[in-house]
């Protein structure tokens, strides 16, 4: 059975997943983008104490509309273009990259089972 | 036909002055916090809200826990003002609404038919609502012994906590606002249609008089609301209200003497912009089923129940709160639904009810929107299972609701191959199954149990008499034949329909029961319009039906000012 985590009962927001990622950081940080040559700051931001990434710094690379064109095929449904969000949810509602990532459809939609990297 | 005509001169009403005693504003917050007449002295309502903001809020430990003892008072702390070189850019509106929904997008619009230039700011990247059938009463149609007869009914589905003027208000200006929305959604290109009176085939007597109704239905599903809303906001932009969408409100903008002069917004490049309100600021930003520590203070029962809305944290709440509005008393009134696993005409049919595990729980002829109760703990959290077997179209013929015949169930079925038509594919959950154990597992329940539970129910049936429940012998049904059918519902918020205390005007009052100048609440914000545990079913669509009302006259109000 499953057990009901508070941020699965509630779709909590990026910011306090964000503010514990980043607490557990430095330990765990293996990257995506790091590995692409990304740079700390490039996405949290230059002032000392990283903050949590806003949504308009994915989009400085990440074009959504495009994104969502790539995976239109993707079934059993669109996961970039919903009735939510259209095609701006919010990249860290799901992708992390100092941690696991997670699938925000899936409390509510118990059969959209992507695989989210 | 008119409203109730107000009592003049007498002090507030019974709700008014219960909400103002008992509700939680930000005087009693910093009362109870700082332990007494010193704080409210200080920072209480004499002090500008600058200084009040000032001010470090106090630390809610050793008070004020809520009966579980997991949420405390510390989840509003008023933010620092946000200064004007953190400004962007001001704009200036005859009336700011805030959250494009059921009872925002309506106010926008009927203000901006009333003359006013309206800005509408929008968390989300468009209108958004849910749901599908919104009502009102036809006037024409009805006998005002009926009309009051339903007020009756409404007040005490409330257990008689609510406002009764509002519910007033409601019935008497609902059929006019509904058939508004309707024909105003149409000529933004919605599907809408008018169901009229046959969609409340059990209210069209109360206590003998005769009733008529008007019902709005954005459908079939998957098309909602949301797309009805969407429709609407083309309309409202046609009549040139502006919409800024993934413009979240975070602050309000407040005058010397606490009046509220417009909405500070964050866009979506992070900047503030400041949108001034000549005549005031209508919130309409929904519930607050996303914001935890604020489900847990008002409303714990349900913690561990799932939500079916995203986004909804009360900022609209907070907002108010800031501004010196007050909440409603803890207790407050929950909706609880699953229409979609299986036939909504099935819903309340007293087949065998089995919880998560697969035992028996309840005496079935409670209704789907009560089952919420039985359920909120953190195992069940809100899932049951309806069973019954080869049989049922015959055993239950005669039950209340209207049965589906088999072809029509695998409509609901996620295992039959095809597409589904007038459902959200992805929370259909009707199962089929050769075995009771087969189907225990497609019903996600222990299969020993559920064979177990069903040998029970059995030897009650052929009893004739439900020792175990209660039921009555009428709705005692068998369950022998293969194939078994299952449908596996799970009850989750829908909304959470209390709010912030308000007048006739839909205006906020402060906590000594003086209306707030420039602002208003609408939607599930607004309070007094329930009260009891549950959200009721007696009118289908009352929620819908009231933001469209309340969104409608407030609009025209706050235009007029
Ligand atoms: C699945 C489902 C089905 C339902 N079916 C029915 C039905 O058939 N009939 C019925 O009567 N009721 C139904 N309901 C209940 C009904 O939908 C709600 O009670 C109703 O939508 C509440 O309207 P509202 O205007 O208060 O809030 P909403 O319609 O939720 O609108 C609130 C809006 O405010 C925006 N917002 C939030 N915060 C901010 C902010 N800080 N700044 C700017 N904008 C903000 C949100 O994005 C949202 O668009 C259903 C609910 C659900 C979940």
């Amino acid at each position: 059975m499953t057990i009901l985590t508070p941020s699965r009962i509630l779709g909590f927001g990026l910011a306090g997943l964000l503010a514990a990622s980043l607490g557990a950081a430095p330990a765990a940080w293996t990257s995506k983008h790091a590995a692409r040559g990304v740079t700390c700051v490039q996405c949290h931001g230059k002032s000392g104490k990283p903050t949590a990434v806003p949504f308009r710094q994915c989009q400085g690379c990440h074009d959504p509309a495009d994104l969502a064109a790539r995976t239109a095929q993707a079934k059993p449904t669109n996961p970039h273009l919903n009735r939510h969000y259209g095609t701006q949810t919010d990249c860290t509602r799901c992708h992390h990259e100092h941690k696991a990532s997670e699938n925000l459809c899936l409390p509510c939609h118990t059969r959209f089972t992507f695989k989210v990297p | 036909m008119s409203d109730e005509p107000r009592e003049e001169g007498q002090g507030p009403d019974a709700y008014t002055r219960r909400v103002l005693e008992q509700g939680l504003s930000r005087r009693s917050f910093l009362g109870r916090a700082a332990g007494g007449a010193a704080a409210v002295g200080l920072f209480g309502m004499g002090a500008s809200p600058a200084l009040a903001a000032a001010v470090k809020e106090p630390k809610a430990e050793g008070f004020a826990t809520s009966t579980d003892g997991g949420a405390t008072l510390t989840f509003l702390p008023k933010p620092k003002p946000i200064r004007d070189r953190e400004i962007s850019e001001t704009l200036t509106f005859d009336v700011v609404v805030v959250g494009a929904g059921a009872s925002g997008v309506p106010a926008a619009l009927s203000a901006a038919e009333h003359g006013a230039k309206v800005a509408v700011v929008q968390k989300a990247p468009f209108a958004l609502s849910q749901g599908n059938t919104g009502s009102g009463i036809d006037l024409a149609a009805s006998e005002k012994a009926g009309v009051e007869a339903l007020v009756a009914r409404l007040i005490a589905d409330s257990n008689h906590r609510c406002d009764p003027k509002l519910i007033r208000q409601w019935a008497y200006h609902s059929g006019e606002a509904v058939r508004w929305v309707i024909d105003r959604a149409k000529q933004g290109g919605a599907t809408v249609v008018d169901q009229g009176s046959p969609a409340q085939r059990a209210i069209l007597k109360v206590n003998g008089y005769s009733m008529g109704y008007v019902t709005s239905f954005f459908g079939p599903k998957p098309y909602t609301t949301g797309d009805g809303m969407r429709a609407l906001a083309k309309t409202a932009e046609k009549a040139g209200v502006k919409f800024f969408f993934q413009m979240p409100a975070v602050q309000l903008v407040q005058g010397r003497s606490g009046e509220v002069q417009g909405v500070i917004a964050r866009g979506h490049d992070g900047k503030y912009r400041k949108f001034l309100a000549k005549k005031g600021v209508i919130l309409a930003t929904g519930d607050y089923q996303n914001n935890r520590a604020m489900s847990d203070y008002f409303i714990p029962d349900v913690k561990y129940l799932e939500r079916k809305q995203m986004d909804r944290t009360g900022d609209g709440f907070a907002l108010a709160y800031w501004a010196g509005g007050v909440f409603e008393p803890i207790g407050h009134t929950k909706m609880l639904h699953d229409f979609d696993a299986g036939p909504a005409s099935m819903c309340d049919m007293p087949f065998l009810a089995v919880d998560r595990k697969g035992r028996r729980f309840v005496n079935e002829t409670v209704e789907m929107s009560l089952l919420n109760n039985y359920l909120k703990d953190a195992e069940n959290a809100g899932h049951y299972s309806q069973v019954f077997d080869a049989d049922y179209m015959t055993q239950a013929a005669t039950w209340p609701g209207k049965l589906v015949p088999p072809e029509g169930l695998k409509n609901y079925m996620p295992d039959e191959p095809g597409p589904k038509k007038g459902v959200f594919e992805s929370q259909v959950n009707t199962h089929k199954a050769g075995t009771l154990e087969e189907l225990a597992r497609k019903l996600e329940v222990d299969p020993a149990t559920l064979v177990a539970t069903v040998r029970r129910y059995n030897e009650v049936v052929a009893s004739g008499k439900d020792s175990d429940f209660g039921k009555p012998a009428s709705f005692l049904a068998p369950i022998l034949k293969a194939p078994f059918y299952g449908i596996h519902r799970r009850v989750r918020v829908s909304a959470i329909c209390s709010g912030m205390l308000v007048d006739e005007h839909h205006q906020a009052l402060n906590a000594d029961g003086k209306p707030i100048k420039g602002l208003f609440l609408v939607g599930n914000l607004g309070g007094g319009f329930y009260g009891g545990v549950d959200y009721p079913l007696t009118v289908f669509g009352l929620s819908l039906g009231r933001c469209y009302t309340f969104g409608y006259l407030t609009g025209r109000h706050v235009a007029r000012l």
